[in-house]
């Protein structure tokens, strides 16, 4: 319940500003505790539930710290944190830090009826890292009971850590060269991969992010939905301000999927200056916000929209800029930019202040010779790409071929990146991070391709999601795009990925589609088919599958590698029963 | 006093709302199989209980929740706090 005399954390204060030049995290918020600025955490109806400030952040953290030595665990042991956005995550991820432990942030459920697979994926992710105590949000000790397989120190939440008695140890932080925490990232359920990111990749990358990439400046304030288990929430929105003394104020993600519009009011009401969304989350506030809301927003303030976490698409950011235009949204606020968790978040962030730029290049030269060719013809043979900006200072972007050949500019290849922001691998899964690095760990394969164009990124797809057809490259999100643009098709509704086939390889979509009249659904699907031929010269099998039933990776995208996996499988299954039968 | 059966009857006009006509609506209908609620709607129908009971749904009370039944009987569970008149 929201306290009368409660208000939120200042934005200016006294305090000299330093962008994240700490050794690690805990000198980080050793520093942002002699402020005033610190953290607020509202309701879905923009109300102020709980406020702390860096220094009592500090402070609580510290007793974490020792009770959790209390409960007898040993240096670097993992804690498993099952992240909702509010105090108490701060409190135990910080305490790690100050504890010398391991925080594991893990995701909270969602959505209808998601008991029994949520649980199963929880138990996945407490046997990969290890994990010697799990911390949840009351509501959900029993999920974290139900998941547990191995002995723990600890289930339970941090108040009832705050009753255990506090020993009198000697704390010794995490030092630069040790692990700061694992990120759990895309990857099957079945196989989660957790990253390991040492303090000294966490603090380069956020100077980074906050120096060059943000040019955070005194006045900025952050606001932010996104969550805490995810890359661009954690790193983004819970340790690049902290890092740069900012005040946040936090929305939690599925109150923004309740009530999007309540983001913009958050900005309007705290005067945000920085926030970031996936393209999904401009989205879906272009539809929903209502003539009424237009009077009460002042989105003037807002300096940085960051996008990243998804392919962006130009257009639907330009109907967003055109919509809120009247409640000052400057359309220059905008700022692409790329990342992926084994860089710990940011790669490159295009320039500020200049909004979206937009490569258009020849669709023939790019399916049949991965070249991008400008190209000024008709739109039926462009594709258009946004500019993700250069690599971050420090860090290298060299484009490669399959062989590991570096290709010149324009060129379309692989990503792969060199820097002091990369992980140290995925935690005890040798065979997995052989995969991805460089023998010497000095460079990673980003599983993206994309070409650089004076020096700037430009991505055009995931490598292993690439649909060659008769020597074309087809890129999935190109199919994918035209299948969303149908009346009732939303994005995130529709996956094509490519499966073997008895001549030659046949493209499937798969689309999630909500008509029930079975001649309706014939209809729709011979459409769409024919739609796809027209466009790309390519006869598909479009799948027509129930809502939710399309597998997504822990970010929400769609997992295209699993679909396909799993159809295959259907396929097999199919044949095998039908020869039994017969 | 909020009883379980004005709570269905909310739960009611919302779907009677999105269903094609002539869908049978009953109160143990699954939502996302039976009457195919995409995110989206499901937010919209959460976000219409908790506007007309005044209350705040925290979506891990819904894993286990299919039905209007079970929905309705969620949200009886989040009034009792603050209203003990409930039945």
């Amino acid at each position: 319940m929201a306290e009368l005399y409660m208000s939120a954390t200042l934005t200016q204060h006294v305090l000299p500003q330093r962008l994240a030049d700490f050794s690690t995290l805990s000198e980080a918020l050793d520093y942002a505790a002699e402020g005033e600025t610190g953290l607020n955490f509202y309701d879905g109806r923009c109300r102020l539930t709980a406020v702390v400030q860096y220094g009592v952040l500090r402070r609580e953290a510290l007793k974490v710290a020792k009770r959790l030595h209390g409960l007898g665990l040993q240096r670097g042991d993992r804690i498993a944190l099952i992240a909702d956005t509010d105090l108490s995550f701060m409190e135990i991820f910080y305490g790690c830090q100050y504890g010398g432990f391991v925080p594991v942030p893990l995701p909270i459920p969602s959505g209808l009826g998601s008991h029994d697979i949520y649980v199963k994926k929880l138990k996945g992710l407490l046997k990969s890292c290890e994990a010697s105590a799990v911390f949840a949000p009351a509501e959900l000790v029993k999920f974290a009971e139900e998941a547990v397989e191995q002995p723990m120190r600890f289930i339970g939440t941090a108040k009832e850590l705050s009753l255990r008695p506090m020993p009198s140890v000697e704390l010794a932080p995490s030092r630069s060269d040790e692990v700061a925490y694992l990120q759990y990232t895309s990857g099957s359920t079945r196989f989660p991969r957790g990253v390991v990111v040492t303090q000294r990749a966490v603090m380069a990358n956020l100077q980074g992010i906050t120096r060059d990439g943000l040019g955070v400046q005194p006045g900025d304030r952050c606001v932010s939905w996104l969550p805490f288990y995810h890359d661009m929430g954690l790193v983004g929105f819970v340790l690049g301000p902290m890092a740069s003394q900012l005040s946040v104020d936090y929305m939690r993600t599925q109150d923004f999927a309740m009530r999007p519009r309540q983001w913009l009011s958050l900005i309007s009401q705290n005067r945000g200056t920085i926030s970031f969304a996936p393209p999904f989350g401009y989205d879906i506030c272009t539809r929903r916000v209502r003539e009424s809301d237009m009077e009460r927003f002042d989105l003037s303030s807002w300096r940085v929209a960051g996008i990243g976490a998804e392919p962006i698409r130009a257009e639907v950011l330009s109907r967003f800029a055109a919509q809120f235009e009247r409640t000052g949204f400057d359309c220059k606020a905008f700022l692409p930019c790329y990342g992926l968790a084994e860089s710990t978040l940011g790669v490159s962030f295009a320039c500020r202040d200049t909004g979206i730029q937009t490569d258009r290049i020849n669709r023939r030269e790019l399916e049949h010779h991965s070249q991008a060719i400008p190209f000024d013809g008709p739109d039926g043979n462009a594709s258009t790409f946004v500019n993700c900006g250069a690599a971050l200072p420090g860090h290298t972007l060299e484009i490669r071929d399959d062989s590991g050949q570096a290709l010149p500019e324009r060129a379309i290849g692989r990503i792969t990146l060199k820097g002091p922001s990369l992980m140290s691998g995925y935690f005890r899964d040798e065979e997995s991070t052989q995969a991805v690095m460089s023998p010497k760990g000095d460079w990673l394969d980003t599983g993206d391709l994309g070409y650089l164009s004076k020096g700037e990124l430009y991505i055009t797809g995931r490598r292993k999601d690439l649909i060659i057809v008769r020597g074309r490259n087809i890129w999935p999100q190109d199919i994918e795009y035209l299948a969303e643009c149908q009346p009732d098709i939303r994005p995130g509704d529709v996956i094509a990925f490519l499966i073997p086939g008895e001549d030659e390889p046949q493209v499937v979509v798969q689309v999630q589609c909500r008509i029930m009249d079975p001649e309706q659904r014939e209809h729709f699907a011979q459409s769409l088919t024919k739609l796809i031929n027209s466009e790309f010269g390519l006869t598909c099998r479009v799948e027509l599958v129930p809502p939710h039933s399309l597998p997504r990776t822990s970010s929400g995208k769609p997992s295209r590698a699993e679909a396909r996996k799993r159809f295959i499988q259907q396929i097999e299954a199919d044949c095998s029963l039908s020869l039994a039968a017969g | 006093m909020t009883s379980q059966e004005k709570i269905l009857e909310n739960i009611f006009a919302y779907l009677n709302r999105l269903a094609p006509p002539g869908t049978p609506i009953h109160p143990d209908i699954d939502l996302i199989q039976e009457l195919g609620l995409d995110s989206i709607k499901v937010m919209d129908l959460l976000m219409e209980m908790e506007d007309e009971f005044d209350i705040s749904i925290p979506l891990n009370v819904l894993t286990d929740v299919r039905t209007p039944a079970q929905l309705a009987h969620t949200v009886i569970a989040l009034l009792e706090p603050a209203d003990g008149l409930v039945r």
